[in-house]
């Protein structure tokens, strides 16, 4: 009698250098009656270091994908790997741990806790991952590590102010260095610099792109901007929900 | 981390937050307060109670309803019957008869004001008790047997046994009460040899026959006025043997001191006298109505030894038994069951009462939690995409209410403890400095507000509290566990 055989090791679906894939992710939500389609299909692959423009126009699902893909919402359909693994066979708290440890997030809005210090919001992802006890062994290397993060963001006077009293692009700073404190290996930014005057928003872009090519990010950038988006490695345009150019 | 960080964040930056801790704050010192109060009065009734009515009581039914067969009318065979029962320490005969005080002390036209006037109508009524003391007996005896030293071991041993051996009757003539520096009057007039409390004082001179002496209740002595060595009257009513019709009778007594248990109703109303002259003023209709038995050790075999007096003594004639015995031979708990089932009962209402205020502040802290999980929407989107869980979310809100419990909790357990064990002086300073009295020390039983802090209840009251707080958290809680992210990150 033979040993049972497990089945064979799933021949990976992404070239070995993807960490991110998406493979037909359709996304529809329910309005009433009937069912309102966003996405329908999308397939993407991230490597690792890359520096992704994700441009369409506005509606155009975007921001859906985006959360899609940073774990914050299931697609309808279709599978994602990130790092080889299906994150949703995972348990609530290893995704938790996931989107923790080796996803960072920029929003437009921001989206800093108003309550928090500067360096405390900055700080949330180290309470988020640690308990009581490793935060309190932790402390000093986490803070050594913030602070020097929002000295480089030029934000080193700032960093007991609450964000009410932070302009939009410190705001903008503040989350970055959060999105970043695990240094994670990819970045998701939704429309990053779209709340911001001009010139501000240069500044900031500045120090996105710089970070993203000294931790070797693998990043998405979500923009309006063609200019902005000239300076990726490589464009996806969406449009209806679907990839319309993907293009390098 | 988190959890603990942020929950304690949000309550310190939400105002709001504080009404739930104050909820939780009065209701658990009003809760510890007021069941101490409860515990106290419970516990003050039982010693006091206790104090004036000794162990066991026993109340012959001297006439069968049905076989109108007679008990014998002295009390010396139930009282050896009594004796003779293991486990007893005491027994001693005790007459009970009504009676109304007509003349007291000083001139007739002030008793009349006293009388008449509504505040002192209690006064009319006194109870007459004829007590047995040989205290000549228990001063000599030992004196004598000294002397007979040489046929000691012959005496009999020394077994005397009277009103002493079975109350607190010895301590209730040597209390005094506090003084108001203001009467006009002495409060009380403790006696002065105890073990012969019915002399009449050394300057008393009898105009005709001397006046046997009378022990006052303490408060119908202040109340009226009297001094030691004053002569009251009292009147009383008896059947006349002959014809069954009822006779007033009269006779004056000298006041030699008072007496102080220390229980209001007792002390004003108890007028005590020598069985023997009490015996000789009802005209001889009964001598004694009750018997009073102390026990060694009551907790323990109170009742056991209660028992077996209902069947000793009726197997021994000196009670009626049969269907009698339960009303013939009680326990003072059984004898004032009615008083110590009211107080437990109310206390058992009061704390269930007083839990709806728990109630309340539960309900404050979901309807605060509420608002702020609606407010804190976004910031639920943010810890979710920061890699927080529903179950750390949930734990967040919850622990928000903790904050309420622990330090509501910890503050209301202090002043509540601190309030029921200082109750008295607080309720005497509220009462100078507002002017209005709260306790009226007339119409309790105590002249002080009794109160018992037990840990076990304070201990159970603070666990409410937060059994209470966390069950209220419990659904805005899960709530917010259950937002989407999406729906609070989407927009601005
Ligand atoms: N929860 C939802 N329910 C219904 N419609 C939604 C929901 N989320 C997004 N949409 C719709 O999906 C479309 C794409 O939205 P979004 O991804 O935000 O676009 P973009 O970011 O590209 O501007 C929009 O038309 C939006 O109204
Ligand atoms: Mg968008």
């Amino acid at each position: 009698m033979s040993s049972p055989t497990l089945p064979p090791p799933r021949a990976p679906v992404s070239s070995q250098d993807a960490t991110l894939v998406a493979r037909g992710v359709k996304r529809s939500f329910p309005m009433g009656e009937r069912r309102l389609d966003i996405l329908h299909g999308i397939d993407l692959e991230l490597r690792r270091g890359e520096l992704v423009a994700l441009v369409g126009a506005s509606g155009a699902g975007k921001s859906t994908l985006l959360h899609i893909l940073g774990l914050l919402d299931r697609p309808s359909e279709g599978s994602m790997e990130i790092d080889g693994r299906d994150p949703w066979q995972m348990t609530v708290s290893k995704r938790a741990l996931l989107r923790n440890k080796e996803i960072g997030f920029v929003f437009q809005f921001y989206h800093l806790l108003p309550e928090l210090t500067a360096l405390e919001n900055a700080l949330l992802p180290g309470m988020i991952s640690d308990s009581p006890l490793a935060y309190r062994r932790n402390k000093s290397r986490y803070l050594e590590r913030t602070r020097a993060m929002l000295a480089r963001f030029g934000m080193s006077e700032r960093l007991e102010h609450k964000p009410p009293q932070l302009s939009g692009g410190e705001r903008q700073r503040v989350a970055m260095a959060r999105a970043l404190f695990h240094d994670p290996e990819i970045l998701l930014a939704d429309e990053p610099t779209g709340n911001l005057d001009r010139a501000t928003g240069e500044k900031v872009l500045e120090l996105l792109f710089e970070e993203q090519k000294r931790r070797n990010l693998s990043m998405i950038l979500v923009t309006h901007d063609e200019r902005i988006a000239q300076r990726c490695q490589r464009i996806v345009t969406i449009e209806d929900g679907r990839v319309a150019d993907s293009n390098g | 981390m988190y959890r603990y960080f942020l929950s304690w964040r949000y309550f310190l930056a939400r105002r709001t937050n504080l009404i739930g801790m104050v909820g939780i704050f009065v209701a658990v010192a009003a809760l510890i307060l007021i069941l101490s109060i409860m515990t106290g009065f419970l516990e003050e009734s039982r010693k006091t109670v206790r104090g004036s009515l000794s162990d066991i009581l026993i109340e012959p039914v001297f006439r069968h309803e049905l076989t109108q067969e007679e008990l014998p009318p002295d009390p010396f065979d139930l009282l050896a019957a009594v004796r003779a029962q293991p486990g007893v320490v005491g027994a001693a005969a005790e007459l009970q008869w009504g009676g109304i005080i007509t003349q007291s002390g000083k001139n007739q036209e002030q008793y009349e004001r006293i009388l008449s006037s509504s505040t002192h109508k209690e006064l009319l009524a006194v109870q007459l008790v004829g007590v047995d003391v040989r205290g000549f007996e228990r001063l000599t005896q030992p004196l004598l047997r000294t002397a007979l030293l040489p046929w000691g071991p012959l005496l009999p041993p020394s077994e005397i046994q009277d009103e002493f051996s079975s109350t607190d009757f010895l301590a209730a003539l040597t209390r005094s009460a506090p003084e108001d520096e203001d009467a006009f009057f002495s409060s009380s007039a403790p006696v002065k040899i105890p073990l012969l409390p019915f002399l009449p004082p050394a300057d008393y001179e009898p105009l005709g026959r001397p006046k046997a002496g009378a022990i006052i209740g303490q408060q119908l002595f202040r109340n009226l006025g009297l001094r030691r060595g004053d002569v009251i009257q009292i009147a009383t009513a008896v059947p006349d043997p002959d014809n069954g019709e009822w006779k007033v009778n009269n006779r004056k007594f000298v006041v030699a001191g008072t007496s102080r248990s220390g229980e209001n109703e007792t002390d004003l109303s108890r007028i005590y006298l020598e069985r023997t002259e009490l015996i000789d003023f009802l005209r001889d209709t009964r001598r004694f109505t009750q018997v009073l038995v102390r026990v060694e050790d009551f907790k323990r075999d109170g009742n056991r030894i209660r028992d077996e007096l209902r069947e000793s003594l009726a197997a021994a004639g000196v009670i009626q038994g049969g269907p009698y015995a339960r009303q013939e031979v009680r326990t003072w708990e059984e004898f004032r069951g009615n008083l110590l089932g009211a107080i437990e009962n109310e206390r058992v209402l009061m704390a269930i009462m007083l839990s709806l205020v728990l109630v309340v502040a539960g309900f404050t802290i979901f309807a605060i939690l509420s608002m702020m999980v609606t407010e804190k929407r976004r910031d639920i989107g943010i810890l979710c995409a920061l890699g927080g869980t529903p179950k750390g979310i949930l734990d967040v809100f919850l622990m928000i209410a903790l904050w309420d419990a622990l330090i509501g909790g910890f503050f209301g357990a202090v002043l509540g403890t601190w309030g029921a064990i200082r109750i008295d002086s607080i309720e005497r300073w509220l009462s100078k400095t507002f002017g209005v009295q709260i306790f009226n020390r007339d119409v309790y039983l105590f002249d002080h507000i009794p109160s018992i802090v037990q840990p076990m209840a304070v201990g159970v009251i603070v666990f409410g509290a937060f059994v209470c707080a966390l069950l209220f958290a419990a659904i805005p809680a899960w709530r917010a566990a259950r937002l989407d992210p999406l729906e609070a990150l989407r927009y601005e």
